[in-house]
């Protein structure tokens, strides 16, 4: 304990391995395009499981924002059509689960899918912006099987040579400094500002940071995020990219309107379920598979836990 | 359809877009594997509470100017989604079961909701007229626009309720259930107060029509003019003490002069006024009776010149094998209308003791301005014993009292909004008061919500059919005359 209070550095008490900024609004007109993209689970049939993902992409313009939605499109993965379903989203080899007769696992298959249609989406809008702030829901976290590094470092790359600068919010962090959350440090601060985290390890087993990893604490509230910059990009930038922000975008709870709006476009509400359930009852003759809950039924209201 | 809940009396059914179902329709619930059928009316549609939907809706909000965008669905899923968004619950009452095609008033079972079919029942089926040749009336259109008919027999006895709000097609009705008993054959007395029933032989061209001839129609003090000889003690008596309030003593006074201008032979109006001046009795009595002599005097019904004097009983008898003598109160003055209705009544009690008349269909409307207070008991339970047997018409449901709807055989409800209205009807009638204030708030211009005997206690919604008689019940309207 003694340590870690020693090792605050002086101005608003914050640890020695990070850098404060303080921030002030840029108003100079900059494009701002925020991605996010859901995924939900159907049901189950015989032969694999259902799911569906969707995509927003929303932007602002003048005082308004656009919004484009991309699906949502049904995917009854089994262990026959996983891979060309990955294949659809990307031309590679990747595989979604386990191989050999056995149900693709839920929530691996779910999770890539869903990374696997936001970075086709990501890749898309950076291609097809220049100087534009893009907001990006989630980490700058690569090597993953949908995520390889020399693809996001592709991405990133590109991003640069069109001038754009990837932000990247985490609405949810598990990244501690000295055992405190991030997102906990510099509560008293007033706003805005960002702390940049010095010397954060790049490499974590498979996982390759791609980023440097912030803390954006942009307006007044009880909220702080992490924010992933590009790596590459230099300091200037990154404070730069920051203060635009801050200057053209409306900010509630440090948290991008853009992106809430993506969001919110991109999540499934319960009637969406019901809907794409009937759509693929409908239109592909597949039956839905009730599955007792076994948890519920042998502990009662003890079987908390996932279904299965 | 789906079967949801049932609860108590109440079925709720889950229903789509593509299933056209309203208010006032029946269903039945069959169970598949007994075959027993539960037979269920819709009172109200609402939309079925899906789940996320709010959410859906505050995202989906049409503020352009804050955010707008389009979709790339190349699956059409919003149309599947928009499906369950526009599900409906359907809020059914009970109405009968049925088993191996025998209708049974209580339904004591639950229908399975896995095995169950629900299909929409069509009032034909509902009714059965297979006993009813002859007798049928055509009152309008069902629900699923078919004819509708019912057995003009089940006014026979009865006593019915007209209501609903002003506009709606109680007139209306009321005339085509009066044309509907005067051609099966039956006597109809009519205590008109807007004027609006003496066009019933006419069509709307003005030409005459099958029933002209059959139209009675008598004005107070212009052709319905009588004698005091016509006259019985009693209705006198009556129109002295209920309409015009005569006490006691004084009435007392009135028979001893009555029965004397009666001993000689004497009995006429202007020996009446003789007699009450020159009575030997006290002076507030004589002042008491003069005044009521001349309230007599001017309501211009009364005559002592036989040649004017009309024969109520001469036009009742020509209504006998189906006819309508109607009663004009237009234009008549409060006490001369409650006079005119004491005497009619009188002498309808007096033909119908004597068997004179079998019985006699009388239509009241908004009698609460000519019907006194203690009249209402007498028409529906003593008169109804003699034969005359009441529809009442009104717009104001609570001049009526409950216990008189309680004692209602039909019920012919219209629109109404007014939840004191509704409230009023849904306490008294003989369906519950749900299906009442649900239905008849919703109920489109000319569609009346029938219920009672008449549809064999089928609660049913009926578009009246149009009729091609003068209507003279319109309100008059000054800017359309300007037009």
């Amino acid at each position: 304990l003694f340590n870690a209070e020693s090792a605050l550095a002086s101005e608003g008490n914050f640890p020695s391995e990070t850098v404060l900024v303080k921030l002030k609004s840029n108003l100079t007109k900059t494009p701002i395009v925020a991605i996010d993209v859901s995924s939900i689970k159907l049901g189950e049939t015989q032969t694999g499981i259902l799911l569906a993902i969707r995509g927003a992409v929303v932007w602002k313009q003048g005082d308004h924002y656009n919004y484009l939605r991309l699906g949502p499109f049904p995917f009854h993965i089994t262990d026959k059509n996983q891979d060309e379903i990955c294949g659809l989203l990307r031309n590679s080899n990747q595989t979604l689960c386990l191989r050999g007769h056995m149900l693709p696992n839920i929530s691996q298959v779910q999770t890539r899918l869903t990374t696997l249609l936001e970075r086709w989406i990501q890749e898309y809008v950076n291609q097809t912006t220049d100087n534009s702030l893009m907001l990006w829901d989630g980490s700058l976290t690569a090597g993953t099987p949908e995520t390889p590094a020399k693809d996001m470092e592709q991405l990133l790359r590109e991003a640069r040579r069109r001038r754009n600068t990837i932000l990247a919010f985490s609405k949810i962090t598990r990244l501690l400094l000295r055992g405190q959350r991030i997102t906990d440090l510099g509560a008293e601060q007033p706003p805005p500002w960002l702390l940049k985290i010095e010397n954060y390890p790049v490499f974590a087993g498979p996982m390759h940071l791609l980023g440097n990893v912030y803390v954006a604490k942009l307006t007044a509230g009880s909220c702080a995020f992490r924010l992933d910059v590009d790596r590459e990009l230099p300091n200037e930038t990154v404070i730069d990219a920051t203060q635009r922000l801050l200057g053209n975008e409306v900010l509630s709870q440090s948290y991008p309107e853009a992106l809430r709006l993506a969001h919110i476009f991109s999540t499934f509400t319960a009637n969406e379920v019901l809907g794409l359930q009937r759509c693929v009852v409908k239109e592909s003759n597949l039956r839905i598979v009730e599955r007792p809950n076994i948890r519920r039924l042998l502990f009662d209201r003890f079987g908390k836990g996932a279904e299965g | 359809l789906r079967l949801y809940r049932k609860e108590g009396a109440t079925v709720q059914i889950i229903g789509f877009p593509n299933e056209e179902v309203g208010k006032g329709d029946y269903l039945t619930v069959e169970d598949r594997q007994t075959g027993k059928n539960l037979i269920i009316q819709v009172i109200d549609v609402q939309y079925a509470n899906v789940p996320g939907l709010l959410e859906e809706l505050l995202r989906d909000h049409d503020d352009t100017s804050y955010v707008q965008g389009e979709d790339l669905d190349p699956l059409e899923v919003a149309t599947h989604i928009a499906y369950i968004q526009d599900a409906r619950l359907l809020i059914c009452k009970t109405r009968a079961s049925s088993n191996n095609g025998e209708l049974i008033s209580t339904c004591s079972w639950l229908p399975p909701r896995s095995n169950s079919a629900i299909k929409k029942l069509s009032t034909e089926k509902l009714l059965d007229h297979s006993k009813a040749d002859g007798y049928l009336v055509h009152l309008g259109e069902s629900m699923e626009e078919k004819q509708f008919h019912v057995d003009v027999r089940a006014l026979d006895g009865s006593l019915n309720i007209v209501t609903g709000k002003k506009g709606t097609g109680k007139s209306h009705v009321s005339k085509l259930l009066t044309l509907s008993l005067i051609s099966h054959g039956a006597p109809v007395v009519i205590l008109d107060i807007n004027g609006e029933y003496a066009g019933l032989g006419q069509s709307i061209d003005g030409k005459v029509n099958e029933f002209h001839g059959r139209i009675h129609a008598l004005t107070p003090g212009q052709n319905l003019k009588v004698t005091l000889a016509q006259l019985k003690l009693r209705v006198m008596l009556n129109i002295l003490v209920n309409a015009l309030h005569l006490p006691g003593t004084s009435a007392r006074e009135f028979k001893r002069i009555w029965y004397s201008l009666e001993e000689n032979g004497n009995l006429s109006m202007r020996e009446l006024g003789e007699a009450i001046r020159n009575w030997k009795c006290n002076q507030h009595v004589r002042d008491a009776l003069f005044t009521r002599y001349h309230t007599l005097l001017s309501s211009g019904l009364f005559t002592d010149n036989q040649a004017q004097a009309t024969t109520l009983d001469d036009s009742l008898l020509k209504a006998r094998a189906g006819g309508a003598v109607v009663i004009n109160l237009r234009d008549t003055s409060i006490v001369d209308r409650l006079i005119a209705v004491e005497y009619v009544l009188g002498k309808l009690v007096d033909l119908l003791s004597t068997w004179k008349l079998r019985a006699v269909f009388l239509f009241a409307e908004e009698a609460h301005l000519y019907l006194r207070e203690t009249y209402w008991d007498d028409i529906v339970t003593r008169m109804r014993h003699f034969g005359v047997f009441t529809t009442f018409i009104t717009n104001q449901p609570d001049t009526i009292r409950e216990n008189i709807y309680r004692q209602a055989d039909n019920l012919f409800l219209f629109n109404f909004t007014n939840e004191n209205d509704l409230e009023t009807i849904s306490r008294a009638s003989k369906v519950d008061a749900e299906t009442v204030k649900s239905v008849a708030r919703d109920l489109p211009l000319h569609h009346c919500l029938v219920l009672g005997k008449i549809v064999n206690e089928f609660p049913i919604v009926v578009n009246i059919r149009k009729l091609d008689v003068q209507a003279m019940g319109k309100t008059r309207l000054f800017f359309s005359e300007i037009d």
